[in-house]
């Protein structure tokens, strides 16, 4: 199948999820009802008599901001996670994994605890705290790994990230034991929700999610040099140092805003990367638009059905991902394995 | 023509190469030889600039130091046992990596009709034009290994530096690659240093050999004029010399 065709095929399936996540629900809206809503909405129009104006509150206040930034979201963890991968040679790393989202978790969940907002950054100082807790867990789990293993062998990685993470929980929950009035929100959190969502935090995720996709494609064929290690990328001439700093930056910019917003979601950032290599192969400025949509859809539709399979009530949308992402992971990682013993 | 003046280097604060000067011109092969763990790999890394070192590495008379890694990796190129390859590259993509260097880095910038033509020499020339689609994860050692040097080949290197490609690979694969290295080198303006674990294998790349030990150049020059039985007993531990002449009257018993 030819590439573009494999594209738009994503990105149709993409807009059709969209649809679903916006329609499906309590109240079922068809495609020409949201039209209309949305048409009257952004002129100011009234609304037509058939529609109710709660099912027009409802798509727009709920429905739409909910499933667009599950679209964001998802998009935001799979790029991050890609790049993870790629940096350092590792199928099984992601944000999820080495420890980053749970670190952006604690150190948003601290700012919400204590209300602080930074003056000038404002609606951005939750991102930020997410952002910062995501890059100083990196760099203690590689600096931790380089510690026991001068290799950074793929399992010390992962198993460092892991202990990290759930080192970096437990602090969390601790926290959250402490502080009475804010307790469901930071439970539900731990696995990660989209109820609530706010235009504004689509807005910023926006914001964030636009340029460092840019700087990732334009970083693509660095990426593509550091998988086959970092001595071929040197002597092929990326000042491998600067690059794998500002890449790393800029996976935990993704993973940790996403974080700060919605609350710990694993398995996206490490599914969504492998799907789309075996669709699109493993040429990076492609892989990582393409992870970034898989994710995105594959996000919007695990909320779907986290909202709507024990409806009324919810499932954290974390549990749905790990229920597809747990054997995943399994899958690749003994695979590999598999593979490793028969060569 | 590159060239090392009083170079040491190792790793982690322990010296590993101690006070080391050669040069290497166009139109050379070299082979570095000496027993495990007496600085081959460590001379080539620091040549290569993928570890610092101390005293001077001179590229036409520049430091690499003070180079950028892009425009260093249109002079010297690596070619190096690569045993793991985590992600299905096909061979077209991986060969146009070693273009790097030469496409410009931008958002949408891809690679030139130049860049194009390039890799096709380089697959032509390592016979690798009919596997281009191919996966690397669906390629024998052998082929995966045509696929590193044909990227190697592509950076359009002045050098290449040899550090034991040819583990795993089976006799016939091994011959292949030496002998495409010699044929690279023959038009005078390429030079190739190698560290190659097989003695022979070594000789077949070229008869210029620079012997080590415990991180010093103890001998150079050519195999013929600067080596000898008992020279070879004391940098090996063993009576090498001895042990090839053994084999060889093996070799001439049978039809």
């Amino acid at each position: 199948m030819r590439r573009g065709l494999k594209i738009a095929i994503l990105t149709a399936a993409g807009i059709i999820c969209l649809l679903l996540g916006m329609g499906v629900g309590s109240v079922s809206i068809p495609v020409a009802d949201m039209a209309a809503i949305v048409r009257c909405r952004l002129s100011g129009a009234a609304l037509p008599q058939d529609i109710p104006a709660i099912t027009a509150s409802i798509l727009w206040n709920l429905r739409m901001p909910r499933a667009i930034m599950a679209f964001l979201t998802g998009a935001a963890l799979a790029a991050g996670g890609a790049v993870m991968q790629s940096v350092l040679r590792n199928p099984l790393a992601s944000g999820y994994t080495l420890g980053v989202s749970s670190g952006a978790s604690l150190t948003a969940a601290a700012a919400i605890l204590t209300g602080f907002t930074l003056p000038l950054l404002g609606r951005y100082t939750l991102a930020l705290c997410g952002f910062l807790g995501g890059l100083g867990t990196v760099f203690l789990a590689i600096a931790l790994a380089t510690r026991f293993d001068r290799n950074l062998e793929n399992t010390t990685v992962i198993l460092t990230g892991m202990v990290l993470s759930l080192f970096v929980n437990a602090i969390l929950t601790v926290l959250t034991a402490f502080s009475h009035e804010h307790l469901q929100q930071l439970v539900f959190w731990q696995m990660g929700s989209f109820s609530g969502q706010s235009w504004q935090n689509c807005g910023v995720l926006l914001a964030l999610l636009l340029p460092c996709l840019l700087v990732l494609v334009r970083y693509g064929r660095e990426m593509d040099l550091m998988t086959f290690g970092e001595e071929q990328a040197l002597s092929a001439g990326v000042e491998l140092k600067r690059v794998k700093l500002l890449l790393i930056a800029v996976s935990a910019l993704l993973t940790g805003s996403a974080v700060a917003f919605v609350g710990v979601i694993g398995f996206v950032d490490l599914i969504s990367p492998h799907v789309a290599r075996r669709i699109f192969g493993s040429n990076h400025r492609l892989l990582i638009p393409m992870s970034a949509l898989f994710g995105g859809t594959f996000m919007v539709l695990a909320d779907l059905l986290a909202r709507t399979v024990v409806s009324p009530r919810e499932l954290a949308v974390g549990a749905v991902t790990a229920l597809v992402g747990a054997p995943f992971f399994a899958y690749v990682y003994f695979g590999r394995r598999r593979r490793e013993r028969g060569a | 023509m590159l060239e090392l003046r009083g170079v040491c280097a190792g790793y982690g604060g322990v010296e590993v190469l101690h006070d080391v000067s050669c040069a290497f011109l166009p139109g050379s092969c070299w082979c570095v030889l000496g027993p495990n763990g007496c600085g081959k790999t460590t001379l080539l890394r620091a040549m290569a600039g993928l570890i610092p070192h101390r005293g001077q590495v001179l590229l036409e008379g520049r430091e690499i130091g003070d180079m950028k890694r892009r425009e260093l990796a249109g002079k010297i190129a690596v070619m190096s046992q690569v045993n793991a390859v985590y992600f299905p590259y096909t061979v077209y993509d991986t060969v146009m990596l070693g273009r790097y260097q030469h496409i410009r880095a931008s958002l949408f910038g891809g690679p030139s009709p130049e860049d194009r033509a390039a890799v096709e020499r380089c697959l032509a020339f390592t016979g690798l034009s009919d596997l281009r689609r191919r996966g690397l994860d669906e390629l024998s050692g052998g082929q995966r290994q045509r696929v590193f040097l044909a990227q190697a080949l592509a950076q359009d290197p002045q050098t290449i530096l040899l550090d034991e490609p040819t583990n795993h690979l089976d006799v016939k694969h091994q011959v292949e690659l030496v002998d495409y290295l010699r044929d690279w080198c023959a038009d005078g303006r390429h030079a190739v240093v190698g560290v190659l674990h097989d003695v022979n294998l070594a000789l077949r790349l070229s008869r210029n050999v620079l012997f080590m030990s415990q991180g010093r150049i103890v001998r150079s020059g050519n195999f013929t004029e600067i080596a000898d039985a008992p020279f070879l007993h004391s940098l090996y531990g063993m009576d090498l010399s001895g042990f090839m002449r053994q084999s060889l009257a093996l070799w001439k018993d049978i039809p």
